[in-house]
């Protein structure tokens, strides 16, 4: 009885261990999934998703489509961004930081420009 | 069932919720809350199940641990069920909360099973169904925690 429950506990823990290795590599919270360097990108808003628990965009950066991560409500706003700035067709610049997996077009945004207008969701990051 | 996620999605408390800072933020602080009731009422009755702490009698530590469980879980279901409302297609489509949802399915099947059996306040004995049980719930309700968690960093 004793070994069939430890049987199963150690299954159960590799259970857990594999979904954390074959995990997908696409993720948003933190910074952990991302190069640590800035890349520099514009495009074109083809799609906004905003609100909690976090924006996303959807931006054509020459015929590439990209999956910009933006702020929750709160942090767009306190960097001066308004109701319907992130809406579809609105030319973008994105400063922040890629995915580390470079099949990935996801970029966590640090800096944004609408139009010659700077929005900086985190003011502490360079 | 794409039908019934965007009814969730459109519902007045979802849009409340999707765009308020505190409003979230507290809903996600209760999830915890229950949570942490939860497991930290779940792992010490299953470890006393399996064995552990032998001399202290079963029905009164499950008369306080039962109950803090119950609640734990209705207040994280009720709170996770709000922050599900926000994102409901998404959250729904993700492989790690479907696998989430299983095993706390699992573990209260296994739990409602147990008490039905021996009672709310569990026979004294230690019985093999009891380990059985403690097994299973333990493995279950850890491995949903993590899931959990990783729904964070595994978003579309």
């Amino acid at each position: 009885m004793k070994q069939t429950i430890i049987k199963f506990l150690c299954i159960s823990l590799l259970a857990i261990a594999f979904v954390q290795v074959s995990g997908p590599a696409a993720a948003h919270h933190g910074w952990s999934w991302t190069t640590g360097g800035n890349i520099d990108l514009t495009g074109t808003i083809q799609e906004a998703r905003l609100g909690n628990p976090h924006g996303v965009l959807k931006v054509d950066v020459n015929g590439e489509m990209w999956t910009v991560e933006v702020g929750q409500p709160w942090r767009n706003e306190r960097a001066g961004l308004k109701d319907g700035d992130l809406a579809e067709g609105v030319e973008i610049r994105v400063i922040g930081e890629p995915s580390a997996d470079a099949n990935e077009k996801r970029v966590k945004a640090e800096r944004l420009y609408l139009g010659g207008r700077e929005f900086v969701l985190y003011p502490r990051r360079d | 069932m794409g039908d019934a996620l965007g009814w969730v999605e459109g519902l007045s408390i979802a849009n409340e919720l999707r765009t308020s800072r505190w409003g979230y933020a507290s809903v996600n602080a209760a999830h915890i809350l229950g949570i942490s009731l939860l497991v930290g009422a779940v792992v010490p009755l299953n470890l006393r199940l399996l064995g552990l702490w032998a001399q202290i009698p079963l029905p009164a530590l499950a008369r306080i641990l039962v109950p803090t469980a119950a609640g734990g879980l209705a207040l994280a279901a009720c709170a996770g069920a709000l922050l599900f409302s926000v994102r409901a297609q998404e959250y729904a489509d993700l492989e790690i909360f479907q696998a989430k949802l299983l095993l706390i399915g699992l573990a209260t099947a296994s739990a409602v099973y147990l008490h039905l059996r021996e009672g709310l306040l569990l026979a004294e004995g230690s019985s093999s169904r009891q380990r059985v049980h403690a097994a299973i719930s333990l493995a279950c309700w850890l491995a949903a925690l993590v899931c959990g968690r990783f729904i964070g960093f595994s978003m579309p």
